[in-house]
């Protein structure tokens, strides 16, 4: 669990806030996005945990199933399909899906054409970006 | 018209003593709130309050029966309350014209009466103008009952759907002892990129595209941008995107105006999609759509429908050529002049430059605009097309108000009354209505069960805290009220507690930042409640907590 991290988001009043949460995923090891901490913002709504949290990188990452705003395509975190309100924050099973998602994208859900398209078209560059992307986010 | 004279014969003179001197409170003076009114006050009952938010509207006179078209737009409480005393003059009905969850109905306001009874609305349907769910104001009157201990009598109704049962603090499930299920939403890739059932176009249509063009989009990509990060090429892309997309927004009540968005959205959006082969392996490919072709047969179609006064009739589908022509404008003769809706938000926009349109599903235009964006969208997909009536309905998750199940209901909700007034809790049921089961009968009923001992809401133990929360520090309620000792005077919860309330944390063990701010400056004034959780689950059992109720003195 080395390097991650979860905090609630202050309020303007002093209290935290327990709706909304600053989480950074590490990159593993061996991988392209290796080094970097990536920030990712988690809201619950009021019907949590009946609905999942929505998770959003800020900023965006450039990744094929991250949305242009910066919300993440992931099944374990979509009420349709594999959210269970057992997938607790206290697993971090949330954190860790995310992290298994940056290397290892799914290819039948696109969520932004740049990194898709690469991706798909010119792994080198895909890399190489990726490679950028962590150097840009190494913690500091 | 009176009560009836001899209702002591059927239930006895003692419970209609109690009948008569009972202090009832109803809250909601809707569908079932206008029967159960009646009922009460024709059962004997004398002394209710009642309480609704909300004004009384057209669309409510089928079947609230105590409104009357000349009552449109007041108050639903105070007519109600006016009607239901002219069939009984004497009873003494106070009405509040105001929210349930305003923190002058605080606890105390509640242990005043000896039932309370919900007539809400269907679970799930928003308040249009509140934005309030009816589940959170039954969660919030379950609560207070809780902590007040004054029996409850739910009830709601869906269609020819319907029940009614009863909550008591430390005997029965609460509201919150199971889950409830929640509104569908469905996953943003099904909305955006792969919509396989009319239900998702039309999503798209009211949620993404209304929302961006005319209302305060929620995903603020704008905002993203302004926070204090670094210049990524990703950041730049996006940057471009919301440009592209603002530019369209600021341009409404241009010329172009329609012919932008109509590009951008049906033919642009669309060809960069389904320029995604993979996604398309396994399904067909988006077929964009293009301006001139439709408007030429737009035009063709406007000269037949001209020539043969065809109706445009509600609840059936619009052709492809209608669709464009209504989203393109509703001003069916001319295509150069913008659409209606660009229109109003730019001339809002000359007075106020946030201005926004909501939507709505009785504001003409923006159903048309639905209608027509999500068929549009339907045909490129290849999906099923939806009348103008339909997608009213699906777009405004409409569930129909049945008055012969408000009045079924209503009923049975007075005889719990009477057996709560009894004292005869353990002979209440709930009871379902539930026409066309397998089995040849309208009502079923079933024991009411034991509190849920892992429920978050009714296994906490419920305190009242008089407090001047103008001189009272978190400091002073952490040490002199929760840590001592009960012989002490205190709580004995110890310091090592978290301190909660609503969705905010105030102190835990290791972050005493508040400790010595006023109880008012943390919003913790009349009425909140704060809930403490020791972190020793020896304490109070695992997961329980206390539930402060704060009471300004």
């Amino acid at each position: 669990m080395w390097g991650f991290y979860a905090r609630p988001c202050k309020n303007e009043d002093g209290t935290m806030d327990l709706m909304n949460w600053e989480c950074g995923i590490p990159g593993r090891e061996g991988t392209p996005w290796e080094g970097g901490v990536y920030r990712l913002t988690l809201a619950f709504p009021e019907e949590y945990p009946s609905k999942p949290p929505k998770c959003k990188f800020t900023p965006p990452l450039f990744h094929p199933n991250v949305y242009p705003s910066g919300t993440v395509c992931l099944s374990i975190i979509n009420e349709e399909q594999d959210w269970k309100p057992a997938i607790t924050m206290k697993q971090a099973s949330i954190l860790l899906g995310i992290q298994d998602l940056l290397n290892d994208p799914n290819p039948h859900s696109p969520a932004q054409s740049e990194a898709y398209t690469l991706f798909r078209k010119d792994m080198d560059e895909y890399e190489r970006r990726v490679r950028i992307q962590a150097r840009e986010n190494i913690p500091r | 018209m009176r009560p009836a004279p001899r209702l002591d014969l059927l239930f006895g003179p003692a419970l209609m003593r109690r009948v008569s001197t009972a202090r009832v409170l109803m809250v909601g003076a809707g569908g079932i709130g206008c029967e159960l009114l009646k009922n009460l006050v024709m059962s004997g009952f004398t002394r209710i309050d009642v309480i609704d938010l909300d004004t009384i509207d057209l669309s409510n006179l089928n079947r609230q029966f105590l409104f009357q078209k000349r009552h449109i737009k007041q108050s639903k409480a105070h007519v109600a309350r006016d009607s239901a005393l002219r069939f009984h003059p004497a009873a003494e009905i106070q009405s509040h014209h105001a929210n349930i969850k305003d923190e002058r109905f605080d606890v105390d306001w509640f242990r005043g009466f000896d039932l309370v009874t919900n007539a809400l609305d269907n679970l799930g349907k928003i308040d249009r103008l509140t934005d309030v769910c009816s589940v959170d104001a039954r969660r919030h009157v379950n609560r207070m009952c809780l902590a007040a201990n004054v029996p409850l009598i739910e009830s709601g109704t869906a269609g020819y759907l319907g029940q009614a049962t009863v909550i008591q603090q430390g005997s029965t499930e609460c509201f919150e002892c199971q889950p409830k299920p929640t509104p569908k939403t469905f996953p943003i890739c099904t909305i955006r990129s792969t919509p396989t059932a009319p239900i998702h176009c039309i999503v798209w249509a009211k949620s993404y595209l209304f929302t961006q063009l005319f209302d305060r989009p929620e995903d603020d990509e704008a905002a993203a941008i302004s926070s204090e990060k670094s210049d990524t090429a990703e950041l730049e892309s996006l940057r471009r995107e919301t440009e592209a997309l603002a530019r369209i927004r600021e341009a409404a009540g241009s010329a172009s105006y329609p012919r932008d968005v109509f590009t951008k959205v049906f033919r642009d959006d669309i060809v960069r999609l389904a320029s995604v082969e993979e996604m398309w392996q396994s399904r067909a490919a988006p077929v964009a759509l293009d301006f001139n072709t439709l408007q030429q047969g737009a035009e063709v179609a406007e000269a037949v429908a001209a020539a043969t006064n065809a109706p445009r009739l509600e609840q059936r589908v619009w052709s492809t050529a209608e669709c464009f022509r209504t989203f393109v404008s509703r001003q069916v003769r001319c295509f150069r002049i913008a659409s209606r809706l660009g229109e109003r938000i730019s001339t809002l926009r000359k007075e106020d430059a946030d201005a926004s349109i909501a939507f709505d599903k009785d504001d003409a235009d923006a159903l048309d605009f639905v209608t027509a964006a999500s068929n549009l969208r339907a045909q490129i997909f290849g999906i099923e097309q939806k009348s103008r009536f339909d997608v009213k309905a699906m777009a405004g998750s409409i569930i129909p108000a049945i008055a012969t199940t408000n009045a079924i209901i209503a009923g049975v909700i007075v005889m719990q009354a009477m057996r709560v007034l009894e004292r005869r809790l353990d002979e209440c049921k709930t009871i379902y209505l539930a026409h066309g089961g397998r089995r040849d009968r309208l009502f079923y009923s079933e024991q009411l069960s034991a509190p849920n001992p892992t429920c978050y809401v009714c296994r906490n133990v419920y305190v009242t805290l008089p407090a001047d929360t103008r001189r009272a520090t978190l400091r002073d309620l952490v040490h002199h009220i929760l840590a001592p000792s009960i012989n002490e005077g205190g709580l004995g919860l110890g310091t090592d507690v978290s301190l909660m309330e609503s969705g905010r944390m105030l102190y835990d063990a290791d972050w005493d930042d508040n400790l010595d701010r006023t109880l008012e400056s943390l919003g913790l004034t009349n009425g909140k409640m704060l809930t403490v959780a020791p972190e020793d689950d020896a304490i109070l059992g695992a997961g329980r907590a206390v539930i402060v109720i704060i009471a300004q003195r």
